[in-house]
Parts: C-alpha cells; structure tokens; sequence
C-alpha cells in the first residue's frame, strides 16, 4: 500500500540568476519514507533540499507538505556552522528546541534533560560541554543530527551528512540515521555524494541530474 | 602615585564614568564583532560617527542626533540583503570609512572652528566629558547593553548558523538589524568622548581577549568587559598621574591588556602539552 505523501513537490523549477538549477521536478515522498537524493555536484541536490526547506524560492511550480507545523530538523553541510562560537556542543543541541521555546523561555531541567538524552543516543554523552571545534569530522556531524533530532521532528533533513568523512563514521551516521527512520518512523531525506554506502539503508534513492530527478530502486535492502 | 592617580579620579568623575560604561558596552557588542568577522565596521561606523557629529556642530544641532542618524543609516545600508556581484561587502565598509574620514575633515576645516575643537571632534577626549554628555550616553549605552543581553539567544544562534537558523524560525535578518542598530547607536553615543580610535578599540581588543580565554559566550563576555574596565582605569589613572592624552592612554592600556591575555593563553597551551 503506498505510503501517505508529506511532501509533494510539482513542476518545480529554480533558478539562480540566469542558472536554472532544477527544471521541472516532480517528486512525492510518502510518510516515514528515506530518500537519499544522489547525484553529481551541481546537479541540484542541495537546490532541491533548500527548497523543501523553504531556504531557496522556487521560480515555477509548488511544494505542498503535509507535516505539522514545526519546522523539519536540518542538518546543513558541516562547514556551515562557525566553529570559532565559543558555544558547547550541548548549546548548539539545545539551539534545535527553539521553535518550542522562543527567544524568552529557558528550557529549563526538561530541556536540559531532553539534549543529555539525544546526545547519548548518538553516542555524544561526555562531549556536551566541548566546543564544537574540539570535536572530530564524525562527531561535529553526530552533534548537528542532535540539534536536527532534539525537537522530535517529523521529517528530517541532511544535506551531505557523511561528506568528508571517514568509511568508518560514514557507516556509523548511515546506521544512526537507518535507526531513526526505521524505529522512530521519521521521514529522512538526504542529499548523498554516492550511492556504495546505501545498501541497506534505503529502498529507492532519487538520481539527481541536470536539475530533474529520477526514482531508481536500490540493489538490496537490509 | 596611587593618591595622585585618586586625586585625577575625583578630579575627572565624568572620564572615568565615561570611559568605564563605553568600555562595558562595546567589550560586550564586540565579541560578535570579531565572532561575525566583521572587524572594519567597527571603524567604518566610528568614523561614519564623527563625520555625524561634525555635521550636527556645523547645522547647531545636538551631536548624537547627526552621529546616530548617520551611522543608523549606514548599518540598514550594509544589512541589507543585496550582494553586489562583483564586490565584497567589505569593499563597500571601505569606501564608507575612507568617505566618511575625509568628508568629516572637510566639514570640520570648513566650519571656523578652532583647532582643539577639531582635535577633540576627531580623536575625542574623555576628559572633556560633560555631566550632560555622561547623561546622554546611558540613556542610549543602558538600554542598548540590556536589548543585546535580552536578546543573546536569538542573536548567537543568528550569527552561529544563519542556515539553521532561518529554517528554526528564528528572524536572522531582524535579529541581525537589532544587532547592528544597538552597535550602531553605541559606536554614536560613545564617539564625542572616545573618538573613533578609542571606541574601535573597545570593540575590538577587549573582546579578542575575552576569545582567546574563554570558552563559553558568557564567559567571553565576562572576560571581555572585565579587559575593558581594567584597561580604562588603568590608561585613565596612567594619563592623569604622567598628564598624557587619556584616549590614546586607554588604547594602550587595552591592547597591553590584549598581549598579557595572549601570553596567558600561550602559557595555558603550554602546560596542557606538557
């Protein structure tokens, strides 16, 4: 039975100046769903994911998602985030609990308890009161998944989450990531520079290219 | 020489209460100064300041009005989201300071005033601070301390990953704006008695301190204003006791607090690799 769709985007088109990035999309994904979108650079992954997100505005056509109003957990590209902020990795975590708390509320012991229990659970605990500078290549990664994760968001969305990283850490984010999908039943939608690590992982992926997409079952399926 | 250095205090209530709140509140603002990479505004915006002040004396009106106008203009100019194609945003700070340096002497030259007074517009004098003045800077340094400590959260996660945190929800671009008016307003209120070298260097040094020691933002913070009070009264109580020109006094006072932080750091680095 085919899964309820969160996210549907039609007759997508985006452009950057005069660069027409992605021409046409249509793409539906269901509920609970994990869909890496794979490519080349510059095929318009990311354009894609930004525009789910709402970062980027389409020039043509529609997204309609059906998930509750809080925003999705992002993970955006590692060196997004300024490692110079004197800020712990357990503020950064606590930084995802904002639309539930405002610019006024402190989470308070609930709050603080929630970022212990979601750094634990990606294997994080004793590093909360480091600089994310401190941290290595996998576990920067890990504790941007925290922030992503600590709102209990429906949907969830990475862009290159294992780039950069060793064969090692990448397999250990894919499980981390396989975990959340298949025991929490979030929707994961990843872009991913390759397509060996995902066996296992997902069922389909979505083949980027020349700024449109194509659904491709995957080989095997653990 | 403490009794003499008492003696310039009591002497000079206004300088040290001036050059103690202005320390306070740019050591404060500053770490995101230099967290955001944004160094030049400092300056750009001291001397957008002075030409504002110049202005407002050649026009006969109240200085702080010209210097918070034009620096409030300036700041929304640079906030704006437009990003010439060709040039970086610091290009354009550029020509800003570079304008606004030249036309405040121009102004200044053109006015008939004598030549203390232009002294004083340009470089300001901390020692010359009125009851009136020190008034007039809290009325506009308070309440710009308390908007950016109120507002710490949004603003740090703003500046810490602009990205995530527009898909948060969080306003980057109004949180941004309130940043940069409060540093804005700070820079005008503070620019009659510390002149532009002065208040860029409260932006600056002080916090570059703070980040080489500390570790959490707070910290930073503390660290920073700490440098800041630290270093105007000891370039103040240096200044009155040798009878040198307090600003220039504070400056060095700030920056030779700034190498002793450094060396600190250097030290603590030291110790933990052996």
């Amino acid at each position: 039975m085919p899964k309820e769709p969160i996210i549907i985007c039609r007759g997508l088109h985006v452009s950057y100046g005069r660069q027409q990035v992605l021409r046409g999309v249509n793409l539906t994904i269901g509920k609970g769903g994990f869909l890496p979108l794979v490519g080349p650079n510059g095929a318009g992954k990311t354009t894609l994911l930004r525009a789910i997100i709402g970062l980027v505005r389409p020039s043509f056509g529609t997204i309609e998602t059906h998930f509750a109003k809080e925003p999705p957990g992002y993970v955006p590209q590692q060196g997004l985030i300024d490692a110079m902020f004197p800020v712990p990795v357990s503020q950064i975590v606590a930084m995802g609990l904002y639309p539930k708390l405002g610019w006024w509320r402190r989470g308070g012991r609930s709050g603080k308890q929630v970022v212990v229990d979601v750094l634990e659970r990606l294997g994080l605990s004793g590093h909360g009161h480091k600089g994310f500078a401190e941290l290595s290549g996998g576990m920067r990664q890990k504790a941007l998944i925290a922030r992503a994760l600590v709102s209990s968001p429906e949907v969830l969305i990475l862009d290159e989450p294992t780039a950069g990283l060793d064969r090692e850490s990448q397999s250990e984010i894919l499980d981390h990531l396989k975990q959340i999908n298949r025991r929490d039943g979030r929707t994961i939608i990843m872009a991913h520079h390759g397509e060996d690590m995902l066996n296992g992982v997902a069922k389909v992926v979505c083949q980027v290219q020349h700024g449109q997409v194509m659904m491709r079952r995957q080989g095997h399926d653990g | 020489m403490m009794a003499s250095i008492l003696d310039g205090f009591c002497l000079f209530p206004h300088a040290l209460a001036a050059g103690l709140l202005i320390g306070l509140v740019c050591s404060v603002l500053g770490v995101f100064v230099i967290l955001k990479r944004v160094v030049f505004i400092g300056i750009t915006l001291s001397e957008v300041a002075a030409l504002g002040i110049a202005l407002s004396m050649l026009l006969q009106l109240p200085p702080l009005l010209g210097a918070a106008a034009l620096t409030l203009l300036v700041v929304v100019l640079l906030a704006l989201p437009i990003e010439p194609a060709r040039l970086p945003r610091n290009a354009l700070m550029g020509i800003v300071f570079v304008a606004a340096s030249a036309l405040a002497v121009l102004v200044v030259a053109s006015s008939g005033f004598g030549l203390r007074e232009v002294k004083t517009l340009l470089y300001g004098d901390l020692i010359l601070t009125s009851s009136h003045d020190l008034a007039l800077m809290a009325a506009v340094l308070i309440p710009v301390l308390a908007a950016v400590l109120l507002f710490l959260r949004p603003i740090t996660y703003t500046f810490l990953d602009r990205e995530a945190a527009k898909v948060l929800g969080i306003k980057v671009m109004g949180w941004e704006l309130l940043y940069f008016c409060c540093l804005g307003l700070a820079v005008s209120a503070a620019s009659k008695a510390a002149g532009a070298l002065l208040v860029f260097c409260y932006l600056v040094a002080p916090a570059a301190a703070g980040l080489l020691l500390g570790r959490r933002l707070a910290v930073v913070m503390m660290i920073s204003a700490s440098v800041a009070l630290l270093g105007t009264i000891t370039g103040l109580g240096w200044s009155l006791h040798n009878d040198l020109p307090a600003n220039q006094a504070v400056v060095v006072a700030l920056t030779a607090l700034f190498v002793v932080a450094a060396m600190i750091r250097g030290l603590i680095k030291m110790l933990k690799h052996s």
